[in-house]
């Protein structure tokens, strides 16, 4: 199957003098987007599972989606547009007139302040075409493959939901202040849901994974990672909890950072980290919390974001202290920082927002299973428990918004692990990990070397840590 | 004037002419196991955000086609965001698998006109919204985002098409201090927006209370509250799929869920006047589906495939989030039949319980069948009716156990208890009609 073609900055620079003529804009943007996807659903009724993953019943979905954004406006007038299909042509825009501005404002990134003119290359452009008729094969053959080996490990184990998406996107964008750019994307991405029952006790997994192409996915590996879960799940509760280290599992770790990742944007979120120090480091030097929206490898990887703008690696949290502040172009220069490029489109429908793309904690230089093993007195926590806990609440400032961090608390529920001097005692099926965001930052002992990303939305990566001065409690 | 706005509106069909994709439908069937459809959708949301905000007005229009081979169940779906006879073509030859599945030609589709674009209902709502809380003598920031939705869809199955459809509708966020209202609307008029005022006002109130623990003790729920309750513990109990996890959908007719008290019906013909269906996403014609019948199971809910698997089962509840996403079976209006008792009777000795005004979160866990609901706020019950005004209040129980703590039902039905229902992230608007409730002896898990 091939994509429909994007169009190029020829054609939009021809459709924005179109616009700003009908409109007497100051300026515009043009942002389209191409992209198709697979997606195969598999749900309880479709097992038992058959012999060849061809017969392997399925309900499959092919789906080209293909849309526009057109922003125009200036200081005081704006209007935001977004339409479905190919981009109009010159003479497409006579509905538009001076009347469809209204009351608002627009300010787009310009060259000068940071962004590239003409095409920026991007990592993943040759990645434009792909067969996606191979990728349907490939992935029954995924799905079959996490059922045959999940149902060797463990026959207790019932499908309740299955989804596998692979796909690709393109898209141009192209500006009245010269800023253009191509970007393109290839991303699978795969969502199962299973229960088990073991004497009475009830126990559900979820498991939502992601890679640049279906291939890095593993049947075994995701099997293997749901049986670990559901065993955890439905296994009694330990007599008593030993509140000493606890060492969370890269996926556990990512729901944490997930968390904080909104607090940590733009000049609000400097602040924040400036007063979760206060005074004092925010956590062991070996601590980076890095953004980079080109991150090698990177699920969304992009030489510059949804609206041209160049990215970059952001140290936000650097060798335990304050690094540098996530900020968009409009805020390039804030207290002397450079802005990276950190706006990003949830789709063509949507304006471009402030968000992180690949936020993580980076990898140190511990293998997890020294980690684990050192653990004297405490637990491994593999997971979040499902329909559990999973928040952060802040006491709200004076004005509204988000307080500070270090008054924030968390509260998660996990599965995992009761372990004294590295051996396993026994398991935890639900356990609530609380404390406040300084103890868990600044409570960090040990960061693993096996740095791992979720889809949370977005990218997000943690490696294995081990951390001290949290609360852990048995919940029913 | 609205009523006539959308009725010339409902008549608007989204293409001119069904004959020629209905005919290529039919070439594509091979053998009378496969039922071919072609779903035809038109979607424009209008948003206007508070002063101050950067593109403060935005418009988004989008249409599209999906053409879907349902055989034995399983469905394949094709699905493109353009209207056009080619577009239609490549999605045909994608569900049959073939080239040229319907001939050489593509069959001409042409699309009507967009409706009108009125701005002026939603640059009212802050004004009007504004306006009602005062009247209930308070004033406090409020930051409001209005939308407006439309949605045309016109879908064809082999030599039948449904009649197109047309819905229109409004979602309100309030943004204050305190947190954040939203909900759904049929329209920005006064008398939809007093009772979103009235559900700010007693935020104000309650604002600073601590959470309120519920004990055995009686729960009134309002109309608003009965609807969430019903929306969770029996529309999507109900649902075909829901119901496959734990067994054979089919199975759980005539199960007593509820006391002889409790008429639960799904009605998407009478839902309010700009959202009311005569067809649902499959075009199958949508009918008044017993759920509940003096506190018996009568119908699931049930779509095509659902009622391909299972006979017995009765389709026409088929909805879909786009064109994107299979349809699966789910409530679009909900209405529990009003009972006999006055609704001042419904606090008679319920002295020192529990009002629930709203809930403003509800899940259904579809394998314990636990269930959560979550309300902002609440009032004690007095001696004349509520009073005092408490904290957050959050219920859990078992499904079972809350339908079975009904222990009485108003006889002054009220619309209410719209919003998104957003059931394996597919995002649906659903409407109800409900009198209040009292829940008595319930028992509340931690």
């Amino acid at each position: 199957m091939k994509f429909a073609r994007l169009p190029g900055t020829r054609s939009l620079r021809l459709a924005l003098g179109a616009v700003r003529e009908r409109t007497g804009a100051p300026g515009a943007e043009l942002y389209v987007k191409v992209g198709n996807t697979r997606r195969i659903e598999i749900d309880p009724w479709m097992t038992p599972l058959p012999v060849d993953p061809d017969d392997l019943d399925t309900q499959v979905s092919i789906l080209d989606e293909r849309g526009w954004a057109l922003r125009a406006g200036g200081a005081n007038r704006a209007l935001f547009l977004a339409d479905s299909g190919p981009l109009p042509e010159p003479n497409g825009w006579r509905r538009l007139s001076r009347h469809s501005l209204r009351p608002g404002t627009l300010r787009l990134p310009s060259p000068a302040s940071g962004t590239s003119p003409g095409t920026a290359p991007s990592p993943s452009a040759d990645l434009a075409e792909h067969d996606t008729d191979d990728e349907e094969t490939a992935g029954r053959a995924l799905l079959h493959g996490v059922l045959r080996r999940l149902g060797d490990r463990m026959p207790e184990a019932r499908l309740i939901r299955g989804r596998l998406d692979t796909g690709a996107s393109a898209a141009v964008l192209a500006s009245t202040t010269g800023v253009t750019g191509r970007t393109a994307l290839r991303l699978a991405t795969v969502e199962l849901d299973f229960a088990a029952s073991r004497d009475g006790r009830q126990g559900h997994s979820r498991l939502y994974r992601a890679a640049s192409n279906l291939q890095m996915l593993s049947a075994d590996s995701i099997a293997s990672e749901i049986a670990e879960r559901l065993t955890l799940a439905t296994a009694p509760a330990p007599p008593f909890l030993p509140a000493g280290e606890v060492a969370v599992s890269p996926a556990l770790g990512c729901y944490l950072l997930a968390l904080l990742a909104p607090l940590l944007q733009g000049r609000d979120g400097w602040r924040r980290l400036r007063e979760l120090g206060a005074g004092r480091p925010l956590g062991p030097p070996q601590l980076q919390i890095v953004d980079d929206g080109a991150l090698d490898a990177g699920w969304m990887s992009a030489a510059h974001d949804d609206e041209g703008v160049p990215t970059r690696a952001v140290a936000l949290v650097r060798d335990g202290e304050p690094g540098e502040p996530l900020l968009s172009w409009e805020d390039d220069g804030w207290s002397g920082f450079a802005a990276a490029g950190c706006r990003r489109r949830s789709g063509w429908r949507a304006l471009p927002e402030l968000c992180h793309s690949h936020l993580h904690i980076g990898g140190g230089a511990e293998a997890p299973e020294s980690i684990r093993t050192g653990i004297v007195h405490g637990c491994y926590l593999l997971d979040r428990a499902h329909d559990g806990r999973c928040h952060a609440t802040f006491e709200p400032s004076t004005n509204g918004s988000a307080g500070s961090l270090g008054e924030g608390r968390f509260e998660v529920d996990a599965i995992g692990l009761v372990i004294r001097r590295g051996t396993v005692l026994g398991e935890a099926p639900r356990v609530r990990l609380t404390g406040t965001v300084r103890q868990l930052l600044q409570g960090i002992r040990a960061i693993g070397d096996d740095l791992r990303f979720l889809p949370a939305p977005g990218a997000i990566g943690a490696p294995t840590l081990l951390l001290t001065g949290l609360q852990v409690e048995a919940i029913a | 004037m609205r009523s006539n706005a959308n009725g010339a509106e409902q008549q608007r069909r989204l293409i001119s002419d069904v004959a020629a994709p209905a005919d290529a439908l039919t070439r594509l069937v091979a053998h009378g196991d496969q039922q071919f459809e072609a779903f035809f959708e038109r979607v424009e949301s209008v948003e206007l955000l508070p002063k101050g905000a950067p593109n403060r007005v935005r418009l988004r229009k989008e249409q599209g086609l999906a053409v879907r081979k349902i055989e034995n169940g399983r469905s394949r779906l094709a699905a493109a965001d353009t209207i056009s006879g080619p577009a239609f073509a490549a999605c045909c030859d994608r569900v049959a698998g073939t080239a040229r599945s319907i001939g050489t030609a593509p069959p001409r589709i042409r699309t009507g006109r967009w409706p009108a674009l009125r701005l002026a209902e939603i640059e009212q709502a802050e004004s009007r919204l504004t306006r009602a809380v005062n009247r209930r003598r308070v004033g406090f920031p409020m930051e409001i985002t209005a939308r407006r939705h439309r949605r045309q869809v016109q879908v064809i199955r082999s030599r039948v098409a449904a009649p197109p459809q047309f819905e229109e509708y409004f979602s309100l966020q309030v943004t204050t201090p305190w947190g954040v209202w939203g909900g759904l609307l049929p329209s920005l008029a006064a008398e939809d927006l007093d009772p979103v005022a009235l559900c700010l006002v007693d935020r104000l109130r309650s604002r600073s209370l601590p959470p309120e623990r519920p004990g055995r003790g009686v729960i009134v729920l309002g109309p608003n509250a009965a609807a969430v309750l019903l929306h969770e513990v029996v529309a999507h109990a109900l649902e075909a799929d829901t119901l496959a996890l734990s067994g054979s959908p089919d199975q759980v007719v005539g199960l007593r869920l509820g006391g002889p008290e409790l008429d639960v019906v799904d009605d998407p013909r009478s839902a309010p006047l700009a959202c009311k269906r005569s067809s649902d996403d499959e075009g199958t014609a949508a009918i008044s589906r017993w759920l509940l019948r003096r506190g018996r199971v009568r119908q699931p809910l049930a779509d095509l495939a659902w009622a391909e698997r299972y006979p017995s089962m009765i389709p026409g509840a088929g909805r879909r989030a786009s064109r994107h996403r299979l349809p699966g079976p789910r409530t679009t209006h909900l209405e529990l039949l009003p009972g006999a008792i006055p609704e001042r009777e419904l606090f008679a000795e319920a002295a020192g319980g529990l009002y629930i005004g709203e809930f403003e979160r509800g899940n259904l866990d579809p394998f314990d069948g636990r269930c959560v609901l979550r309300a902002p706020c609440g009032r004690r019950i007095g001696a004349t009716g509520p009073s005092d005004h408490t904290g957050p209040v959050e219920i859990r129980s078992r499904a079972v156990d809350l339908l079975a703590a009904v222990a009485a039902v108003g006889d002054r039905p009220l619309a209410g208890g719209a919003g998104w229902c957003a059931k394996d992230g597919a995002l649906l608007p659903v409407w109800a009609r409900c009198p209040s409730v009292r829940l008595e002896g319930l028992e509340v898990a931690d």
